[in-house]
């Protein structure tokens, strides 16, 4: 029963976004941009002794990775953010399904594009030179990092949208958010080369984990701290988990018409 | 048997003002039962709550037998709602078959059935010739007849309707309706909220206005007509709820 929900609902959002070819497309090219222009040409103005690698570009993939989960992370709440504001929600909520299926599916069928993205990414990155030094399994293993980060975005920007009165409130707050987001992380920038304050904020942000992550596999192949990144980002995944799941039961508890 | 719709008491207040109050309804089954009343007098508000969206803050509703918030999924499984409002962003990029599949799937049609289920519901309202093109590409008739199919998917006992020709011409009018009285000949019970009184006037087997969240009349449309010696149900409906422009929102 389960399982049949998740699986209508995705097919929901894939048929949805099969339809917009357009914005399908610019959405797997945008990462391919930032790679080759953004990351082509400041690797040229950046210190390999500070970033610890020659290779500026295999440096940001990561960084890449993460900016894209974040753009997906607020797209992934616009379906919840218009059903609510059209009145399907309602529809929705009106039949016997497990409130629970409506962000599963989501989680599902953000899984599954982020992973097919960072797919993309990296086969960009692989023509421009850049071989992740963990070789063939590190692939799976950016991948479940790239998982777990969709989660705790996906969450957090689903609490927002369950929280906000509108769609325009939700766009102020995830555009103000998300540039601040992505820069007081290492996305593009190593820690050890921030401010001590900024420093302090990058350490609490959940992007910083799964970039780490990432990176390790990316510029130093296997290491111990591999795990350690992940476990920190499965925390940050299970805290928004918790806040998504209170603001969505807020949210179908007591529609207000 | 047992009725289909029991209310006792239902209120909903929001911030300190009763937009239900003290609402009593009952509905037998096979009935054509009408919610009438002004804009802001509680009809949607209280469809809200017999569909499980809204929880009352006074009063209790049985649906089917079952408590509308003690076994709300008993409720869902044995209600088809239709909402007042279409929802092109819903489903505006899906065909008419996929969104009736996929909507199948929700109400937990066997998985087998459920393409099957979805072709008939969709023959039913007559749209099998379009269930291919993308409900975007639909008439308002189209999709509110779209609507309906989705709403008979899962073959409930009740049909909750908002409004279910606002906005419609005359010939889709006429369709709806035709589908409505079809659907009852066979048995479904079926609960109306309309603006139209010619709607209520042919479809309802019985109605009940309703103004400021309250009662005010309820009978078959012959018997209020009747007692006011009124010639049609809009002047009975104009007579009940006090004067023909309410200044609260005329201005």
């Amino acid at each position: 029963m389960w399982a049949q929900e998740v699986l209508a609902l995705s097919r929901r959002w894939l048929l949805m976004v099969l339809r917009e070819r357009l914005n399908l497309l610019f959405s797997v090219l945008q990462p391919a941009v930032w790679l080759v222009f953004f990351a082509g040409a400041l690797g040229g103005a950046v210190d390999p002794r500070v970033v610890g690698t020659g290779d500026y570009i295999a440096f940001a993939v990561p960084g890449v990775i993460a900016f894209t989960v974040v753009g997906n992370g607020v797209t992934a709440a616009m379906p919840l953010l218009f059903d609510k504001e059209t009145g399907y929600l309602d529809k929705l909520l009106s039949m016997p399904i497990r409130r629970s299926s409506l962000i599963v599916s989501r989680f599902v069928f953000q899984v599954g594009m982020n992973s097919a993205q960072v797919i993309v990414i990296l086969l960009v990155a692989l023509a421009l030179g850049v071989r992740p030094a963990s070789g063939l399994l590190g692939v799976p293993a950016i991948l479940a990092a790239t998982a777990l980060l969709t989660l705790a975005l996906t969450a957090a920007a689903m609490a927002l949208a369950c929280a906000v009165r509108s769609h325009g409130t939700f766009f102020a707050i995830t555009g103000f958010a998300s540039l601040p987001l992505l820069f007081m992380s290492n996305a593009f920038v190593p820690l050890t080369a921030m401010p001590g304050w900024m420093e302090a904020v990058a350490r609490a942000n959940p992007l910083t984990y799964a970039i780490e992550a990432m990176r390790l596999l990316v510029v130093d192949g296997w290491n111990g701290r591999v795990p350690l990144s992940l476990g920190a980002l499965m925390v940050a995944s299970a805290a928004l988990l918790a806040v998504g799941a209170w603001q969505f039961t807020r949210q179908t508890r007591e529609r207000i018409a | 048997m047992g009725l289909i719709i029991e209310a006792e008491r239902l209120s909903r207040s929001f911030g300190g003002h009763a937009a239900v109050d003290g609402l009593a309804l009952t509905i037998a089954p096979g009935e054509i039962f009408g919610l009438l009343g002004p804009n802001g007098a509680g009809k949607t508000t209280t469809i809200r709550m017999l569909a499980t969206l809204l929880p009352p803050s006074g009063g209790a509703a049985q649906v089917c037998g079952f408590d509308v918030v003690r076994a709300a999924g008993e409720v869902r499984k044995r209600i088809g709602y239709v909402m007042q409002q279409v929802s092109p962003m819903g489903s505006y990029l899906l065909t008419g078959r996929e969104k009736a599949e996929i909507e199948a799937s929700l109400y937990h049609v066997p998985r087998r059935r459920v393409k099957a289920r979805a072709a008939e519901v969709l023959d039913l309202v007559g749209l099998s010739e379009h269930a291919d093109r993308l409900v975007q590409e639909y008439s308002g008739g189209m999709q509110k007849r779209l609507d309906l199919a989705c709403g008979l998917l899962h073959r409930p006992e009740l049909l909750i309707l908002d409004e279910p020709t606002l906005g419609l011409d005359v010939h889709s009018r006429h369709r709806v309706w035709d589908h409505i009285r079809g659907l009852c000949a066979e048995g479904m019970t079926v609960l109306l909220a309309t603006n139209y009184m010619d709607e209520a006037d042919r479809l309802c087997d019985r109605l009940t206005i309703v103004d400021h969240g309250r009662e005010v009349v309820s009978g078959t449309p012959a018997e209020l007509k009747d007692a006011l010696g009124a010639p049609t149900l809009d002047e009975v409906f104009l007579r009940h709820t006090g004067h023909a422009l309410r200044e609260g929102e005329a201005g």
